[in-house]
């Protein structure tokens, strides 16, 4: 094990800030879809409020339970030869790229990740699945040095 | 890939255009491309504006032959010295350049119409992930079928770098694979396909009103057969004879579907060695000429089929970055083979036989069970028809009982194996399939697990390669800890 599989650690604790933003909007467009759903197919009927307060409750519960849950499941290392990212807990991922298969590298900042000063890493490999693989929530000095780590490694293919 | 050109400083050779049949093809596309105006048209016939609407047809052709003859007045393409130019648009216009470099195979395609005026269409393959739209770039879509020869002996001597390889090697020479009438009808006869009846079945749903037909209600059948009352007297004093005629009309016309449409498509099938890679040619009407560059080759699938197998038929078929005819990722290189001519043409890839007896790691049995378990939700329903209209849970019932057996025989079958520098995975029992991936070709892995397996303690792990499936090539349901190792192992080749 020890040769392949690198330390993890977690990514920077502003991610958690990112998701929950991220959330926000999801959780207002959904907020909105369910109001005027109420409002057209349901208030005329006498059921107003139904769908409407589900999907309160449901943003809610996005908003304030599962930035926290996704956080805590996310790890990700870079070994000698190997990227890891590990994430999710219902359906669990485990990814682990080798260096040497990585196409080309990207640091991605949007603008939530400029408001909570996080970046993202973005690998790009060869491979049909996984063809991009991000591990979100770096401090940016971090996923320029990863970026750069990585970059020694990738081998300019022959063919 | 379109970079501005400095040019001057190296040949970029003349400019050439499209040969000037492509006006005939050109029309054809551009008729196609008008889509809606169709509707418009059938609409005028419909509502009797006879005049109007061959107006508006003759205003379509025009409209689509001006099309093409723009297109083909402002499409020019350059044979460089280290790349192909295409300058094409006729508002906007695109100056592309494809470094041969770049290029992994150049394919010939001719359709019926094409072979007829000696034309044919090439495509330039650049094995970038491009299987959008912006994969048409890299189409010449008429040229001589002798320039076309020309272009791609340039294409490959300039890649190799290696005067040797402008020698053009004669197709004459022992094929690696090919396949006679005899083997053709074979093939055709394991296609057996009753595609054909869902056709018809389609299209009786949807014009059936308007033919003032429809050949699937039963009052369609009562009156036929209330116009033939002797026919009628027959049929039911012989109904065993009536179902077995129409069993044996079912099986015939399913094996002719499947002969034709492999015979269209397979008919002279033959793959030859070329010096950079395996060349297959195939078609009855649109012949198609692939070369799969060597280096390209990312694994190997061998599948078949329960019947197929009990009679020695498999079929090889190459993963690969360069995409074959429609976009597919796979390169079909024997629609029907034993196992020494898969092995033949894996050697002349480079690659080792198959093992015929590899030590097979077998899955956890949660394979079936867990998908049992996926299937549980629908017992309710089941429940509710048992109670409500018994005759119809038999349906469901048998249904699920089935998918459940058939994931049961596929366990039997789902195991995986390491040869060495490479990873056997044997999956499926109707569709049974054989991956052969060598460690390198390996991009990346993923260990996955649901709330339901990590209770169980198994887990997936998907492989990715280049030029396979979206999903990945999974290795289902092995114990977490076997599958961590074997990712270690799969990966610890890598340098």
């Amino acid at each position: 094990m020890a040769a392949g599989e690198p330390h993890l650690e977690p990514v920077e604790a502003g991610y958690k800030h990112v998701l929950r933003a991220r959330m926000a909007v999801f959780g207002a467009v959904l907020i909105l879809a369910a109001f005027i759903l109420d409002r057209v197919l349901l208030a005329p009927k006498g059921h107003g409020g139904i769908v409407a307060g589900a999907a309160v409750i449901l943003a809610l519960a996005m908003i304030i339970v599962a930035p926290q849950r996704i956080y805590r499941r996310l790890r990700y290392g870079v070994g000698e030869r190997m990227l890891q990212v590990v994430r999710g807990w219902l359906f669990h991922t485990d990814t682990v790229v080798p260096l040497a298969r990585v196409q080309h590298l990207d640091v991605v900042r949007g603008p939530l990740d400029k408001l909570f000063g996080t970046s993202s890493l973005v690998v790009h490999t060869a491979g049909t699945h996984n063809s991009v693989v991000v591990v979100p929530g770096l401090a940016p000095a971090r996923a320029a040095e990863l970026r750069d780590i990585i970059r020694e490694h990738v081998q300019t293919d022959a063919d | 890939m379109s970079r501005p050109t400095p040019t001057e400083d190296r040949a970029v050779g003349g400019p050439e255009r499209l040969h000037p049949l492509f006006l005939l093809k050109g029309l054809g596309g551009s008729l196609r491309g008008l889509g809606g105006a169709y509707a418009a048209l059938a609409y005028l016939i419909v509502s009797g504006e006879w005049r109007l609407a061959m107006f508006a047809a003759a205003a379509f052709i025009l409209v689509g032959g001006v099309g093409a003859i723009l297109y083909w007045r402002r499409f020019e393409y350059r044979v460089g010295a280290s790349e192909i130019r295409i300058d094409s648009g006729i508002l906007s216009r695109r100056h592309r350049s494809i470094p041969f470099d770049r290029i992994q195979d150049v394919d010939i395609t001719q359709g019926p119409l094409a072979r007829a005026l000696g034309i044919a269409q090439v495509k330039f393959e650049t094995g970038g992930g491009s299987s959008g739209p912006q994969s048409e770039e890299g189409v010449l879509q008429a040229i001589t079928l002798e320039r076309a020869h020309e272009i791609r002996q340039l294409v490959r001597s300039r890649r190799t770098r290696d005067p040797q390889a402008i020698v053009e090697q004669s197709g004459e020479q022992h094929p690696v694979f090919a396949m006679g009438p005899k083997r053709l009808l074979t093939a055709g006869l394991f296609n057996f396909s009753l595609a054909v009846f869902a056709g018809l079945l389609g299209i009786t749903q949807t014009f059936g009103d308007a033919l003032g037909f429809d050949p699937l209600s039963q009052k369609f059948w009562r009156n036929v057969l209330a116009a033939s009352a002797p026919l009628q007297e027959f049929a039911l004093a012989h109904r065993a004879i009536v179902v077995a005629a129409g069993s044996v009309l079912l099986v015939v016309l399913g094996a002719a579907t499947g002969v034709i449409r492999t015979t269209l498509r397979d008919y002279g099938f033959r793959v030859d060695r070329t010096d950079t890679g395996l060349r297959r040619r195939r078609g009855l009407l649109t012949r198609t000429d692939v070369t799969l560059p060597l280096k390209r080759a990312q694994a190997a699938v061998v599948s078949t089929g329960p019947v197929r197998e009990a009679f020695g038929w498999k079929e090889l078929s190459l993963r690969s970055l360069a995409s074959d005819e429609g976009g597919r990722h796979a390169h079909l290189l024997a629609p029907l083979a034993r196992d020494n001519e898969i092995d033949h043409i894996l050697a002349e890839l480079g690659w080792r036989p198959i093992p015929a007896e590899p030590r097979w790691h077998h899955v956890s049995g949660a394979y079936v069970w867990t998908f049992a378990l996926a299937l549980t939700p629908l017992l309710l329903p089941l429940a509710v028809q048992v109670v409500l209209v018994w005759p119809a849970a038999l349906v469901l019932g048998s249904v699920l009982l089935v998918a459940v057996a058939l994931r049961w025989l596929a366990w039997f079958r789902t195991a995986y194996a390491l040869d060495e520098d490479r990873v056997l995975v044997r999956t499926g029992w109707w569709r049974r399939k054989l991956l052969v991936l060598p460690f390198e070709r390996i991009q990346s892995a993923d260990i996955t697990e649901n709330f339901v397996s990590r209770w169980v303690g198994t887990a997936s792990l998907r492989l990715a390669v280049a030029g396979g499936s979206v999903a990945g090539e999974i290795i289902p349901a092995i114990p977490k800890a076997a599958a961590r190792q074997l990712r270690e192992q799969l990966l610890s080749s890598q340098a």
